[in-house]
């Protein structure tokens, strides 16, 4: 179905992807504070607290941490 | 070529020499050791055109302990006040609704969308998270989050662990979480699809009370929520990296919202009767997620796009994008847009036919149904000394509900039943 | 060099002697070593690691001949500023300091005048390029606070002269930091540091300062058991002409080499930076190399 075609894309892609990637020295720009994945944190958890009130889906970008009684 | 005083120059050359290197000990981003307290805090105003307010302040704080561990913890505050549409559809006529409490009741004028502005609650969540490197390639962490309202109280537990490839490209996460939520609802839980007690129905407020009492059930009600999530992070190249997760979720217990009703109406659209709202007692979630982040030279850029799907048949995509600029060193400024579309739950509807019969789950909350929301957002960052950073945010988010498919009967018609949601997000953020 | 073949150097050797472990590896364009005094061979490849890291950091990022890196968007600003790091700032501030002690004659951005001197056996250039590129030379024309850097178009800013005694000075005290009671020596191409002393029990490093006539075998033997040592010379890089040797070291002054110059100059100094510095400003002493030394009273050599 098609959860099995992303899956397998997924594994796919895990395996592709041993050939992309820089050098531990070539990090710089990557090290750089606004580029982690949760550099701007508060601002996505106000963000993911508003659209899981609001709207009828959440999660994705993480486990949802923490309940509300709002959906 | 006039001579100085010479001797002068190999001491001034040390002392030089030792701010240049004293300075670059802390300077060089690969090596700096965060050790000292890393603080976040924010302050956040939601409001709705007319509907409603809530104000979240959040502060996070971290501390590293050497290079393996880190600690984080957290505490949110929020404040809900304003109505929210109880799910019960415009009239032509006025409309008298009774509270959750059984005390009291509200009136919505005519050609207006019911609104229960009951909610005044007061919410405080509190979590900590340990994260520990356990090898070159193996991080894991552990954490525990709770929160309480008026009506609500919520425990969690989650943990993770992370294995890295390919000199650190690659990363494999996997993480779980187990939560438990208990719901006390004011006025205890509504017996679902029961008519909504109305004191004007009856003659004396023993019997109404009587009435209200059997639309009710004593006791609280509790949901679990089991939450797994396998994540890929790579690195594209010197610039670019990439994540696609995958989450699983599974709830079971309590997930219908104690305050929303349905309208009963007849042939002319015009309502017999509001009945309590029933959900189903167990959902099964998965979402898709990729993004890509991107280092510019003065800036950096983000895009993602989710898409989620559940055995309730509410599907939804999402696509989202940050884009930033860099004015100078110290000040900057982001662009923020979010599209989502969500299809309604197999059992949403706007309102319930009088003589068919009752289905076995029904609710009219517009946030279960058709929509499409749209967010544009601006936010504004300010390097201080020493570190420090200030932001200021600003945002719309609209929501517009649509009709996947009714007909209006009757008066119906005439009223808006869809109507939109705007709202303004302010923030302001300060970090050292 | 490309980029292909620098990251194939990233690797070493390591070899085994009777006071420790000698490792040796490739950056900056020259032959870098560490002499570490530990028994421990899993101690000294940990050190190798750290040492490389930096040594391959420093250059990407302020080699001038690497397209691309920090340094090369800095000199391709065309004038408008350019944000810089802690790091570059502190540098940039160095730099200007170096300009004031040494009345001009220490200036990184000389670029335009390095670029037309090339010590690869061609001519001398002429005239007219010269005064032309003289005219892009003056540091003071750079200015910069801790977030940006920014000169006029057509300027541009070399690190040479100062970043492999940086590097070494940056490896020296990365290594003392972690490891405080072993002693490494660090010579990347004759810029050496040692700042954890060898001990008064044990046998001082022996340090051989090359000969400009015979070039690789040790001339003079110094034994150092704590600070640094800079060697300026023309030794390896140079320009013959009618039987007058053009030593590396411009004047930015005049445009060209200076003249007179020792052949080489070492210097002993507290740390890297301070001593290739005060090599660099002996050579651009030209004759008076000896005697502005004498003035500092530090230890060094001159070969003339």
């Amino acid at each position: 179905m098609n959860r099995t075609i992303i899956s397998i894309a997924i594994a796919v892609s895990l395996s592709a992807c041993s050939s992309l990637g820089v050098e531990p020295w070539e990090k710089d720009q990557l090290a750089r504070a606004d580029m982690a994945l949760d550099s701007e944190k508060l601002d996505l958890a106000l963000d993911d607290h508003i659209y899981f009130s609001k709207e009828g889906s959440s999660g994705g970008r993480s486990l949802a941490g923490g309940g509300c009684g709002c959906n | 070529m006039q001579l100085k005083n010479r001797s002068n120059i190999s001491k001034a050359l040390a002392i030089a020499s030792c701010s240049l290197l004293g300075h670059s000990a802390q300077a060089s981003a690969n090596t700096e050791k965060p050790d000292d307290w890393k603080v976040d805090a924010a302050i956040m105003y939601y409001g709705e055109e007319d509907r409603v307010q809530a104000v979240e302040a959040i502060g996070n704080v971290q501390k590293a302990f050497g290079d393996e561990s880190l600690l984080d913890m957290k505490l949110v505050v929020d404040s809900l006040t304003g109505a929210s549409a109880s799910g019960a559809v415009a009239q032509s006529e006025t409309q008298t609704f009774t509270r959750p409490s059984g005390n009291g009741q509200y009136e919505t004028a005519s050609g207006e969308t019911p609104l229960d502005d009951t909610f005044h609650d007061t919410r405080v969540q509190a979590s900590a998270n340990w994260a520990e490197t356990l090898s070159p390639v193996w991080k894991t962490n552990v954490g525990v989050n709770g929160s309480k309202e008026f009506d609500y109280f919520s425990l969690g537990l989650n943990g993770g662990v992370e294995r890295s490839f390919n000199k650190d490209n690659t990363t494999l996460a996997l993480s779980g979480a187990y939560t438990f939520d208990a719901i006390d609802p004011v006025g205890g839980r509504p017996v679902a699809f029961s008519s909504m007690a109305l004191r004007a129905d009856y003659d004396t407020e023993e019997e109404y009370r009587a009435a209200f009492d059997m639309t009710r059930m004593a006791g609280s009600e509790d949901k679990k929520t089991m939450d797994m999530m396998l994540s890929v992070t790579q690195v594209l190249s010197r610039r670019w990296l990439f994540q696609a997760n995958y989450g699983l979720s599974s709830v079971s217990g309590y997930m219908t919202d104690p305050y929303k009703i349905l309208s009963q109406v007849d042939d002319t659209g015009t309502t017999q009767s509001y009945l309590y709202e029933n959900r189903p007692d167990s959902r099964l979630k998965h979402s898709f997620y990729m993004m890509t982040k991107g280092a510019l030279d003065a800036g950096v850029i983000d895009f993602s796009y989710r898409y989620t799907t559940d055995d309730w048949d509410l599907n939804s995509h999402t696509l989202e994008t940050h884009y930033r600029y860099y004015f100078s060193g110290r000040f900057y400024g982001q662009v923020h847009l979010r599209y989502y579309q969500q299809q309604a739950a197999n059992f949403y509807r706007p309102f319930l036919m009088a003589g068919d019969p009752l289905p076995e789950y029904a609710s009219a909350d517009y946030r279960i149904g058709d929509m499409t929301t749209y967010t544009l957002g601006l936010k504004f960052g300010q390097r201080l000394s020493g570190g420090h950073e200030m932001s200021y945010r600003l945002e719309y988010y609209q929501q517009n509900p649509e009709n996947s498919g009714f007909d209006l009967v009757g008066q119906l018609q005439d009223h808006d039943l869809f109507p939109e949601v705007k709202a303004i997000i302010a923030q302001v953020s300060y970090s050292f | 060099m490309s980029i292909q073949e620098k990251t194939a150097s990233s690797g070493f050797e390591l070899t085994r002697r009777d006071w420790g472990y000698l490792g040796h590896f490739r950056a900056m364009a020259s032959p870098c070593e560490l002499l570490m005094a530990t028994e421990d061979e899993h101690l000294a490849r940990e050190m190798m690691c750290i040492a490389v890291f930096e040594a391959i950091r420093i250059e990407q990022k302020f080699s001038r001949f690497i397209e691309g890196n920090p340094l090369w968007k800095i000199n391709h600003a065309a004038g408008t500023p350019s944000l810089i790091d802690n790091e570059t700032a502190s540098l940039l501030q160095f730099a200007r300091q170096c300009h004031q002690l040494s009345d001009g004659r220490f200036d990184i951005s000389a670029g335009p005048l390095m670029k037309l001197w090339r010590f690869d056996g061609s001519e001398i250039p002429d005239l007219a390029d010269i005064e032309r590129a003289r005219a892009l030379v003056n540091f003071s024309k750079v200015s910069f606070d801790e977030h940006q850097v920014q000169f006029p178009d057509g300027m541009s800013l070399d690190f040479g002269g100062i970043a492999k005694e940086y590097g070494v000075d940056r490896v020296a005290y990365l290594l003392a930091e972690k490891w405080s009671a072993i002693s490494v020596l660090v010579n990347f191409g004759g810029d050496i540091a040692c700042p954890v002393s060898k001990g008064a029990g044990n046998a001082p490093w022996q340090v051989g300062i090359e000969n400009p006539q015979r070039l690789d075998s040790a001339s003079a033997l110094l034994e150092i058991r704590q600070g640094a040592l800079a060697t300026s010379g023309d030794t390896r890089r140079f320009i013959e002409k009618n039987g007058q040797r053009f030593g590396h070291i411009i004047d930015p002054r005049t445009g060209y080499p200076v003249v007179k110059a020792p052949r080489s100059v070492t210097v002993l100094a507290p740390n890297s930076v301070t001593a290739g510095m005060l090599a660099t400003m002996a050579m651009l002493e030209g004759e008076q190399a000896e005697i502005f030394l004498s003035e500092q009273e530090v230890e060094f050599k001159c070969f003339r």
